[in-house]
């Protein structure tokens, strides 16, 4: 036994180059639970009764959605509630055909999906609301685009809402094309 | 914005770097540093004796490892001495030399190590950047770091045709740069004439950013030794100036949807306010060389803009007329930059090591000609983080 020590210790890194490297593979999954705390579990319980809910900075008067607690250029505490949308017009599309991990799930998103910026309505110029494109309007959106003085308009979207409603992002499906805005 | 002047001048006297490569299968975690921190004593002419602290960085959520400064102590030297840790995204490698600098500056230390690593192939870095994302609402929208929002905010300006040409110049010029640096993950060898072909058919990501354009996923390690006036003098013939840095971030997290937000860009302001209070009015004219943390092509041909504070399409003109090459008006990236490799714990260091060796006249072949008196690095983190880290040759300002 000692000697089989001995033969161990006197390995230098040199004589080991040409081993077999090995290389540990571990997958991790973890159970998470987020309180929402009360400003956005107000936000998430209006999603129930399909309604969508801003916070407004009593200062600069900004609207935020999903709101937050604080208007941080400000630096005031948000009170005042305002219900905006459910349509609005289409501003920004990511349009996703690398398929990264959706982490709340751990599977792969389905390709392409467009994560978009909606204007709703009763918002303006960067008070845009962050979700989901149906993806078979993929292909038939219009973006809008703010340059200066230069305004293009979007498509009009309107919400999709789920069946069953927790009080989460998922309440809301995606948004779509609104066809009665043609 | 408060800001003081340092207590005591700051020299770079070491500069480490690894081979920037997407298999490191060959080296653990601790290996693969201790190859940067032994490069950059050697550099430097000293011993881990010489060390009063050590600053350690990388992104935790990439590699899944907790407080790896433990399990790393073997590879950084930091057994018994002072250490701390940083992460803060991106910027992380410009955090580790600012805060560096400022240990140094202040009298705590007189020579402090800085390492920034990343073994980006051991985890998953999308999924790791998707997870900075608030898990109340904007994690299942993030898609990791990549965005096409540079891409749309371009060729809403400058028309598509026009827009694209500039971003696939400025990538092909980046791997021009990359193919003469001998630790670069990434060199094609692309040449003028594959533009079109590029422009067309590399595998598009998101929109109009393709995977071309995009920065690498890569493993290395970075190490920085950094030491007040009189020991740098003593330590070095000629150590490089830490003259001021700047960190600047912004409230918004990860909404990159909200592309024409009416605030100035972090990145203009952070160079506007640096500027101003170096007295520095052109800086086009006054800066040498730049190394820019830019993660994508759209992003490094949109940001040379704000960060010199240029107005229109002059950015655009100055990648057309290939002046953001050697010899030309603002070198960018002689290194290759981000695009060239990417392990992004080291990154931003990278930047500032890079542009420090561009001072030093000793990068190797992509050392660019002429002499390199002002230098300026600038760091990126995904929530809209900037610093920009200015170094000089002189000890004269």
């Amino acid at each position: 036994m000692e000697e089989e020590m001995n033969v161990k210790v006197s390995d230098s890194l040199d004589t080991m180059a040409d081993q077999e490297l090995i290389v540990l593979r571990k997958t991790i999954s973890v159970d998470q639970k987020f309180a929402t705390g009360p400003v956005m579990g107000k936000f998430l319980t209006a999603l129930k009764d399909k309604r969508i809910l801003a916070i407004q900075c009593p200062e600069c008067g900004r609207l935020q959605s999903p709101p937050r607690e604080m208007c941080a250029i400000c630096r005031v505490r948000n009170r005042e509630w305002v219900e905006i949308g459910p349509r609005g017009e289409m501003r920004m599309m990511e349009y996703c055909y690398y398929s990264s991990p959706d982490p709340l799930t751990g599977e792969s998103r389905e390709t392409p999906y467009g994560a978009i910026g909606i204007l709703l309505d009763g918002c303006q110029k960067e008070e845009v609301f962050w979700h989901l494109l149906r993806p078979e309007h993929l292909e038939m959106v219009e973006m809008g685009i703010v340059m200066g003085d230069r305004i293009t308009r979007g498509s009009r979207l309107r919400p999709v809402w789920a069946e069953e409603r927790s009080g989460s992002i998922d309440d809301i499906k995606y948004f779509e094309i609104d066809e009665q805005a043609r | 914005m408060s800001f003081r002047e340092k207590n005591r001048h700051v020299g770079i006297v070491g500069i480490g770097e690894t081979r920037f490569s997407s298999h490191r299968e060959d080296v653990n975690q601790p290996e693969m540093i201790r190859e940067a921190v032994k490069d950059a004593l050697d550099d430097a002419g000293l011993t881990m004796d010489d060390i009063d602290c050590v600053v350690h960085g990388n992104m935790e959520l990439f590699e899944m490892v907790h407080q790896p400064d433990l399990w790393h102590t073997l590879g950084t030297g930091a057994r018994g001495k002072d250490a701390f840790r940083l992460t803060t995204g991106g910027t992380t490698g410009g955090t580790l030399v600012g805060a560096a600098d400022n240990l140094v500056a202040s009298g705590m230390y007189d020579t402090v190590l800085a390492i920034g690593f990343e073994k980006l192939q051991e985890g998953h870095t999308t999924g790791g950047i998707t997870n900075m994302a608030d898990p109340l609402w904007a994690r299942k929208l993030q898609s990791g770091a990549l965005t096409d929002s540079a891409a749309v905010k371009a060729i809403a300006e400058f028309g598509a045709d026009r827009a694209k040409r500039v971003a696939m110049l400025y990538r092909i010029i980046m791997d021009k740069h990359a193919c003469l640096n001998p630790n670069s993950h990434r060199a094609f060898g692309l040449d003028w004439d594959q533009m079109e072909d590029l422009m067309e058919n590399s595998p598009p990501l998101i929109g109009d950013l393709r995977l071309i354009h995009m920065c690498s996923q890569s493993d290395g390690a970075c190490a920085m030794i950094l030491s007040c006036e009189k020991k740098a003098k003593q330590q070095c013939d000629h150590p490089v100036w830490i003259r001021d840095h700047i960190t600047v971030h912004r409230e918004e997290t990860l909404n990159l949807c909200v592309n024409h937000y009416p605030n100035e860009t972090t990145h203009r302001f952070a160079a506007r306010h640096l500027y101003e209070r170096n007295g520095i009015t052109a800086p086009l004219d006054y800066f040498d060389v730049f190394e820019m943390y830019d993660p994508s092509a759209w992003w490094g041909a949109d940001w040379i803009r704000d960060f010199f504070l240029l107005e229109g399409d002059e950015h655009y003109r100055l990648i057309e007329e290939k002046e953001i090459m050697g010899g030309g008006k603002m070198p960018i990236n002689p290194s290759g930059g981000v695009l060239a490799a990417n392990p992004i714990g080291a990154t931003a260091m990278v930047r500032v090591a890079e542009a420090a060796k561009q001072v030093r006249g000793n990068a190797g072949p992509h050392q660019i000609p002429g002499t390199v008196n002002h230098a300026i690095a600038s760091s990126f983190g995904g929530t809209m983080w900037t610093i920009l880290m200015m170094l000089e040759k002189e000890l004269n300002w």
